[in-house]
């Protein structure tokens, strides 16, 4: 294949991402400048701060994911068996959150301090809620 | 391009699949798997294109090659291999190590009018490791093996190593140093240079960066474009078959032909999605070198540059162009805010002489949101 070619299949690829739809990874970031912003860290703080933070994001995130795709999955009709299934999945994820949100709190305080620690659940609730409002 | 070439692409594509299949593991009883990895497999295309200038008329082999000009192709990419990621349970600090494999094929085409086009190629494959201390200090080391050859006309391919360590250090957000030892060949011959830089600036931010000898560059973040100004030597080593006679002894299969050229410009990188974006640049090309090394006379200078020459000139300035896409596969971990990822991508991109903006930026607001964007941070209770 031409190098020109190449040229042209991607220019064409680069068309249909132009008109993509901004996503998830965008708003993690605006999320994080949020929260970046009220925390107001010091330089030490960061550091250890933002790798443990964006791990329990990661961990939470992917649970909760993993739970929806199973709902999306039933969406059209559920066996017995498969609901089942579904509910003790449901049951194992609220536990592995609660599990993994109970660890990175203790980790999080220990970092940033207890007072840091509500201003950064003020500051999720916050930005939760001006995501929603914008969408609306 | 070559069916090996061909192969040593599709092999780095397996082998990415291969290890972002394995790049995950479990973390609970809800069977969630993580990523493992922070860097994501990167596919770079890069054109470079500068028109032909005139040589003079003094010289023999000018008058033979009566004008000179470069067009360039190159595929590079880097895969990690392993990461290892540890937290200190007392002071909670998270440093971890980064083992990537990495490669290029490089397709020269110098353009002299006077003699037929000689497709110099250049294929590499190398490892790199790189060391988050977690702390202020990250630590780079990049081996890079590669062989040169003219694909054009029968001649000697020649294997050249290329490598790197550096210490760059987070002095803050907004200032770190680097100190190194690089064996280039980025100006045109084989040099063993000392590594300097400086950065001001957060690397999401406006900053500017002095990394001596690969670049000084001014970065200027808007939403998801980035604009830049930036000063930064290209050049290399190959092999020329001697298909020409440009060298006088006509028993010389090869000679070595080497180039470098200081390249001035604006460069624009769009951050189009998670997984692509574009750059283009253009600007001024100058102190545009060219020289012709024997294999006779420089016969056994392994670790020194080579120093005699049968033609070396200096080409007027000119103008050049650039443009290229990188590609980003498989699913990484978050690093958002992490100063010193961020550094350690920053470190290996100066090296490459080449950004691939794999670092975050913010958007505006308004054009990041919509439903699927915020469903991971919603319950039904929030509504």
């Amino acid at each position: 294949m031409k190098i020109a070619h190449i040229y042209l299949l991607l220019a064409v690829l680069l068309c249909s991402t132009v008109y993509a739809q901004p996503g998830r990874d965008k708003v993690e970031a605006l999320r994080v400048a949020f929260i970046g912003r009220k925390l107001d860290l010091s330089p030490s703080e960061s550091q250890k701060f933002w790798p443990v933070y964006n791990e329990y994001n990661d961990k939470v995130r992917m649970i909760r994911r993993n739970l929806r795709q199973e709902y999306h999955r039933g969406a059209n009709g559920i066996s017995e068996k498969e609901a089942e299934a579904l509910y003790n999945l449901d049951l194992a994820s609220r536990e592995s959150e609660l599990e993994t949100h109970r660890v990175y709190s203790e980790k999080i305080r220990a970092i940033i301090g207890v007072r840091k620690f509500i201003i950064l659940r003020m500051a999720e609730e916050e930005f939760k809620k001006e995501m929603i409002k914008a969408i609306d | 391009m070559k069916s090996s070439q061909h192969i040593v692409i599709v092999a780095a594509v397996l082998l990415e699949s291969v290890f972002q299949l394995s790049a995950q593991r479990a973390v609970d009883s809800a069977g969630i798997r993580l990523p493992r990895h922070y860097f994501n497999t990167v596919i770079n295309l890069d054109g470079y294109r500068k028109p032909e200038k005139d040589l003079d008329t003094v010289n023999r082999i000018s008058r033979r090659l009566q004008t000179y000009g470069v067009r360039q192709f190159a595929i590079s990419f880097y895969t990690p291999l392993m990461t290892n990621v540890d937290e200190d349970p007392q002071t909670h600090v998270t440093s971890n190590s980064h083992l990537l494999l990495t490669g290029n094929i490089i397709a020269l085409r110098p353009t002299f009018a006077g003699i037929p086009d000689h497709r110099l190629m250049k294929t590499g494959l190398g490892l790199r490791y790189i060391y988050n201390t977690g702390r202020k200090g990250v630590w780079f080391f990049d081996v890079a093996p590669f062989l040169t050859r003219d694909a054009s006309y029968p001649s000697r391919p020649y294997l050249r190593l290329a490598a790197a360590f550096i210490y760059s250090h987070n002095v803050s957000d907004r200032f770190n140093w680097r100190l190194g030892l690089t064996k280039s060949f980025m100006w045109g011959n084989r040099f063993y240079l000392p590594f300097a830089g400086i950065r001001f600036g957060r690397l999401d931010r406006v900053n500017l960066s002095i990394q001596i000898p690969r670049c000084v560059q001014l970065s200027v973040p808007l939403n998801m474009w980035i604009i830049s100004i930036y000063t930064r030597p290209q050049g290399g080593m190959y092999n020329f078959a001697n298909s020409d006679s440009l060298y006088f002894r006509s028993d010389a299969r090869t000679f070595h032909f080497t180039r470098y050229e200081l390249n001035t410009g604006f460069r624009v990188d769009g951050l189009i999605t998670s997984w692509f974006n574009f750059y283009v640049a253009a600007g001024i090309s100058s102190r545009n070198n060219i020289t012709f090394y024997s294999e006779n006379a420089n016969p056994a200078r392994r670790k020194a540059p080579y120093n005699t020459y049968f033609y070396a000139r200096r080409v007027d300035p000119g103008l050049f162009i650039n443009l290229g896409f990188v590609f980003r596969f498989g699913k990484t971990r978050t690093y958002l805010n992490d100063v010193n990822l961020y550094d350690a991508m920053d470190v290996g991109n100066t090296n490459d002489g080449n950004r691939k903006s794999n670092i975050p930026l913010t958007p505006r607001q308004q054009s990041a949101l919509n439903l699927k964007g915020i469903e991971d941070l919603v319950d039904y209770n929030d509504l």
